[in-house]
């Protein structure tokens, strides 16, 4: 118990300032989301580009600043109990995209790490976006079940941000170079 | 959170005197019962309870104000699919009690939200975090988050003006969609690299401070006064009385 109590709170695995870390970009992330919907007024289309652009490019910085298996499922975590605050039904996504998030960075621990190859960060950020969508989309589905074609709609801003993400995920690399360049991540 | 909703900080009637931690527990058993709920009765009563409830925390014009954006964004949504040429055919088939319900849905999270959203002040949500007792590996990253979501929102801001005096005349809104590299160099290059030096500056200051995860931050034991005492019970009776007519409608 008192091992396990240990882990929860992080002594050995995570550092405070990883935890730290993990939480100024979560606090990011949902600033420059805020500002984006505000300046473009929600669900327009260029707006929604952006803003999965900004945030998956920061989460590829926030996974070369701390590569440690456990990172994302934290933001994960962070970001949804945030939304909740926000969004009220985030939450009930939560247990999927923990599971989901949790595997894809178990997989990348089994491909050797981010320690080892910084590269894998693409794929860790590509795959749990997309099971967090997925998740979003089931969600969704339980609110409208009674009118199916409610849905489309939810699809198709789900695959137009995901575009979003695949655009960031150019840009992360591009600024990870950058940033290692300029001495600012190790 | 007033300081995500600068606009909303005269939002409150201050009629209803309840702690943050009753209002998490009406949003999350509205956000679950409203989403299980397969009725149009029992959603009916949880529509009308939360809306008694959002009426005596909130100033009507602001109910209105929330409710035209979000309006406004299903409508933009709505406009978007269909530019993208999908044939909307929702209400085929379909009687129309059938098409509210997801409206309904909508608009019992909607009231329960924005009394959460609106009138807990932000020292008053990370008490309440630290009484839910959770993990400290949680709970350190999600407490700095909230506490520096104001700052970086004016951190943006004044990066967006500093933009704006430099290249005047081409930094419209469009600014980003003509020239991304360009805008990616002079917005979002500063905002990662101010990011990281904060990142750097405050792990430190933490580590100083003698904080970590295993930090216990004062936790105290969640306190109900008489008004919360007499909200939950009006909720727990409401959510009952739907759920019985729910499972009536279902075996009936």
């Amino acid at each position: 118990m008192a091992s396990i109590r240990a882990f929860l709170n992080g002594r050995g695995f995570f550092e405070t300032s990883d935890l730290v870390t993990i939480g100024l970009f979560s606090a990011m992330t949902k600033a420059s989301t805020l500002i984006l919907a505000l300046a473009g007024g929600g669900m327009n289309p260029v707006t929604l580009l952006l803003r999965s652009a900004v945030h998956a490019a920061l989460l590829m910085v926030l996974l070369a600043k701390v590569p440690k298996t456990g990172v994302l499922t934290l933001f994960n975590i962070v970001g949804s109990l945030l939304a909740f605050f926000l969004m009220g039904q985030a939450m009930l996504a939560l247990p999927t995209i923990i599971v989901g998030t949790l595997a894809v960075e178990l997989l990348v621990r089994a491909l050797g790490g981010l320690e080892k190859h910084p590269g894998l960060g693409i794929l860790a950020v590509a795959a749990s976006e997309l099971f967090s969508r997925a998740a979003n989309i089931g969600l969704a589905y339980l609110g409208v079940r009674e009118q199916p074609g409610l849905l489309v709609m939810v699809v198709v801003i789900s695959a137009f941000s995901y575009l979003g993400i695949l655009i960031g995920l150019a840009g992360g690399i591009r600024m990870i170079k950058e940033l290692r360049h300029a001495g600012l991540i190790v | 959170m007033p300081a995500l909703s600068f606009k909303f900080s005269e939002s409150t009637t201050g009629f209803l005197k309840i702690t943050p931690e009753s209002r998490l527990i009406l949003t999350l058993v509205a956000s679950i019962f409203s989403l299980f709920f397969g009725q149009i009765v029992p959603l009916a009563i949880l529509l009308l309870v939360t809306a008694v409830y959002i009426s005596l925390e909130i100033r009507f014009r602001y109910i209105a104000i929330v409710y035209l954006f979000f309006a406004f964004i299903a409508l933009t949504a709505v406009t978007f699919v269909w530019l993208l040429g999908f044939v909307f055919t929702v209400m085929k088939d379909q009687p129309l009690s059938m098409a509210v319900i997801p409206f309904m849905r909508l608009s019992i999270s909607i009231n329960t939200i924005i009394p959460l959203a609106f009138n807990s002040k932000l020292s008053e949500l990370i008490s309440t975090l630290n009484k839910l007792r959770l993990p400290g590996l949680i709970k350190l990253p999600l407490i700095i988050t909230i506490r520096f979501i104001p700052t970086f929102i004016n951190d943006l801001k004044q990066l967006r003006q500093a933009v704006r005096i430099r290249f005047r005349g081409v930094s419209g809104y469009g600014f980003w969609v003509l020239r991304p590299f360009l805008w990616s160099r002079v917005f979002f290059m500063p905002l990662v690299v101010r990011l990281i030096r904060s990142t750097d500056e405050l792990a430190l200051a933490t580590e100083l401070k003698g904080l970590s995860a295993e930090t216990d931050f004062g936790a105290q034991r969640l306190i109900f006064g008489p008004t919360d005492k007499i909200v939950l019970a009006l909720a727990s009776i409401a959510v009952s009385v739907s759920f019985i007519i729910e499972n009536l409608h279902a075996h009936g």
